[in-house]
């Protein structure tokens, strides 16, 4: 079930409603059922498969608090990881590590004897499967009591609106939520819905108004030259980002409605001055579970810089492996982990004197533009659908400068031009402009109503509504 | 008392709907007087391919039949009134609903279908596109069942005033803003200046052959609805009697499907177009007189102004000549 159909519009408002309806002992049924029931939306038996990890981890916290010896934890933790890890890998990376084998094996003359697996990946495997690791390390680490409720750690884990694209949330955020009380809040259930409109916004004017471009450049990437490629891949760098974000923010004020507060995923992230900057802004749960349970184990900041910049250029490589099993990815991570290294490297020697106020605001103009810009050169490798697609379009970068395509008339790319410029408007506005102009809060009925009414008018009429599912729904 | 936050909130959300109806609404009449207002522009083409077009030969298709076919030249040879249905970016489905449409208030002698195999193939935005018939749903319910392919939803998006017009507002604006200095269409035809250079078009081509190494050995697969959509369109002319030309118009790359993987298309644009006595299939894709000939052309998929001239002459000679003889 898709955020962006009627379908969801439905099941969002049954679901609020018993929510709402029922005593308080009986929410977390409705919420797991409702869970089960959207996850089960998409393919049925895969339900098998989450069931196993939240039994599997369920009983490895209980065990793990109560086992006595550091031995036996740390076995108990690492079959929960085995467990996880080895769900991932069965049914994200395994047809592509045999790939890799068949052509090694093809190299001397072998015949690779194993089959692939005809599977789709279920749904936001990686990003349930993360936020199960988080819970068995936190009650691990002793963070967290392990919870003994099957049925509030089951919806830990599938929590319908972040169960396939996320935020990741940690136990200690997210479970005492889970048996508190929420009863109907007025104003939470206002800035829930306003949230989720603006994240309705982003999805159907923005990112999947830009998709129909993007896509007919990305998809044939021979056809077209530099400056059409330069328009698509920036283009593409505000689609994924409203894509994302979009589903982000409908996750987050669906949650809210029902008294939930979901983490921050997204900080404006194209407003960035450097890539350290960029990554504590975009995919904040994702980076800040990477920081935990991988940068700061395998050593963080601490030994010499060499272990520094190896530790975190291996955190981007997995990084990069976690979004999909694809080379693109893996060249993707590895462009971030190059950036972010030599940003470490740099950044003792860039000049920090205070400046005049113009001066100033130059340097931090240009440092937006160069960090946006290396970003979207990575994104090409993200968005390509094939590594040998990706060093076309950059080898058709040569080409920038002739007409560009515009696609099937000027209609969608106006619109597409239009959009990002609201975009820029809003975001900017939320920037450098916090305590202005917030129409969708102010005490002025009219001008609250109108924003509201204007915004919903906006959608129906610059819209896109049939695009396709959310971007990070396969990772 | 404990339910008044519940109460407030479900009465204030009432009344929002209230001014969110109104204003859908207002905007939704407004636009609709802006659409159909129109005098230049596709918007006022399709309404008047919709509304009110009686020509004797009716031609369909996509940009490049708005784009490569001049009915002032047509009729000038053939001595029969002509009118360009197409639409850019629009393909098969869109040709069968507006020939319909067209067939629901008369019997043209002659009708032109350009297609390019790719109609035929998998592409889901040749349903997509049918939105643009949305703002004609409420007069023309035969239009329905197309929008239907985009969502079966769809028809009760509907009920928005606003949302047929979704996706329209950027050409409303600049046709309504800037009306004189928008070209008019000539009975549907809109040509396109300018061309395209020697060194575009080697581009174009080393890119196309880039691409076929790539795409060689994919597998080509048709798609059945679009090809159900092509066979309901010859179907109509057949049960109306009606002479009709299917036509692979020029293209500035010699017969370039076998390029872009679409040899399986057009081989069943040939077979199906062969099971019917009106049909007259026409392959200009291999015309050497337009092939490699970047003068003629305004971009890789379209003709200029002069190639779709010299084009239209030879479609009206060949009329004239060869279908109205027989």
């Amino acid at each position: 079930m898709l955020f962006n159909s009627i379908t969801f519009v439905f099941f969002y408002i049954i679901v609020t409603s018993l929510y709402f309806v029922f005593p308080y002992r009986f929410r977390w049924v409705i919420l797991l059922g409702a869970s089960c029931y959207f996850y089960m939306a998409f393919v049925p038996v895969y339900i098998l498969i989450l069931g196993f990890t939240i039994v599997i981890d369920y009983l490895a916290g209980i065990y793990i608090e109560e086992a006595k010896g550091l031995r036996l934890r740390k076995l108990l933790l690492l079959a929960s990881l085995v467990a996880n890890i080895g769900v991932l890998a069965i049914f994200k990376y395994f047809n592509f590590l045999n790939y890799n084998i068949d052509i090694l094996s093809g190299k001397f003359n072998f015949h690779n004897p194993i089959p692939y697996l005809t599977i789709l990946l279920p749904i936001g495997l990686s990003f349930h499967t993360f936020q199960a690791m988080s819970y068995t390390i936190e009650v691990y680490r002793g963070n967290q009591k392990a919870e003994r409720h099957f049925g509030i750690y089951s919806l830990y884990v599938m929590f319908y609106p972040q169960l396939v694209a996320g935020p990741i949330e940690r136990p200690q955020n997210i479970l005492p939520q889970m048996h508190a009380k929420h009863p109907f809040n007025y104003n939470l259930m206002k800035a829930g819905l306003k949230l989720m409109l603006w994240g309705f916004f982003k999805k159907l004017v923005i990112a999947d108004r830009l998709s129909i471009f993007v896509g007919s450049v990305y998809n044939n990437p021979e056809l077209h030259n530099g400056s059409t490629i330069v328009i698509a891949s920036i283009f593409f760098s505000i689609q994924i980002y409203c894509d994302f974000s979009g589903y982000t923010d409908i996750a987050i004020g669906c949650a809210k409605t029902m008294g939930f507060d979901l983490m921050k995923n997204f900080e404006r992230p194209y407003f960035a001055t450097n890539i350290q900057d960029f990554w504590r802004r975009w995919h904040i749960s994702l980076s800040t579970w990477f920081r935990d349970y991988l940068y700061i184990p395998l050593g963080g900041s601490r030994g010499t810089k060499g272990r520094q910049y190896l530790n975190l250029f291996i955190v981007f490589l997995i990084s990069g492996i976690w979004h999909g099993a694809n080379y693109t990815y893996i060249i993707w991570g590895i462009l971030h982990g190059l950036y972010s290294v030599a940003y470490l490297i740099i950044k003792p020697h860039l000049r920090n004197k205070s400046r005049g106020k113009n001066a100033a605001a130059l340097v931090r103009a240009g440092n937006i533009i160069l960090t946006y810009t290396i970003v979207t050169f990575a994104w090409i490798f993200f968005r390509a659908n094939t590594v040998a697609d990706a060093f076309t379009l950059i080898h058709n970068l040569k080409s920038f400068g002739a007409r560009p395509f515009i696609g099937d008339g000027i209609s969608n790319f106006a619109h597409s031009l239009l959009a990002i410029l609201i975009l820029f408007v809003v975001e900017y506005k939320m920037e450098y402009l916090p305590q202005k102009f917030n129409f969708y809060t102010s005490p002025n009925i009219v001008l609250r109503w109108g924003t509201i009414a204007f915004t919903v008018i906006l959608i129906l009429i610059l819209g896109v509504f049939n695009g396709g599912q959310f971007i990070y729904f396969q990772f | 008392m404990k339910n008044k936050p519940v109460v407030k909130f479900l009465l204030r959300l009432f009344c929002f709907f209230v001014v969110l109806t109104v204003l859908d609404g207002v905007v939704g009449y407004m636009l609709r007087k802006i659409y159909f207002s129109q005098r230049v522009g596709q918007y006022s083409q399709t309404t008047y391919a919709i509304d009110s077009a009686r020509q004797d030969i009716m031609i369909f298709g996509s940009s490049r039949a708005v784009r490569h076919y001049s009915p002032a030249i047509i009729s000038k040879i053939s001595g029969l009134s002509c009118y360009d249905s197409g639409r850019d970016g629009l393909m098969i489905p869109y040709s069968t609903a507006m020939e319909e449409i067209a067939l629901t208030r008369h019997t043209p002698r002659l009708i032109i279908l350009d297609i390019t195999p790719r109609e035929l193939g998998i592409d889901e935005t040749k349903y997509v596109r049918l939105s643009i018939l949305l703002p004609y749903c409420a007069q023309h319910k035969q239009f329905v069942k197309y929008i239907q392919e985009i969502s079966p939803l769809e028809p009760y998006k509907l009920l928005s005033r606003t949302y047929p017009f979704n996706s329209s507002v950027f050409i409303l604006a600049t046709n309504a803003l800037f009306s004189k200095s928008i070209k008019k269409d000539t009975n549907g035809y809109l040509p396109l200046e300018g061309h395209m250079t020697k060194t575009e078009m080697d581009d174009y081509n080393a890119r196309m052959q880039k691409r076929y190494l790539k795409i060689k050995v994919r597998k080509e697969v048709a798609e059945d609805k679009a090809v159900g959509y092509f066979k309901t369109f010859l179907n109509n002319t057949v049960s109306h009697n009606i002479k009709t030309i299917v036509v692979i118009s020029p293209t500035i790359l010699k017969d370039p499907f076998y390029l872009d993987n679409q040899t399986v298309e057009k081989k069943l644009i040939i077979q199906i177009a062969a099971q019917y006595p009106n049909v007259t299939f026409l392959d200009y894709s291999a015309d050497p007189r337009f092939n490699y000939h970047p003068e003629k052309f305004m971009d890789v998929f379209h003709l200029n102004k002069i190639g779709s001239e010299e084009f239209s002459y030879g479609i009206a000679h060949y009329i004239k000549d060869t279908l109205l003889k027989k």
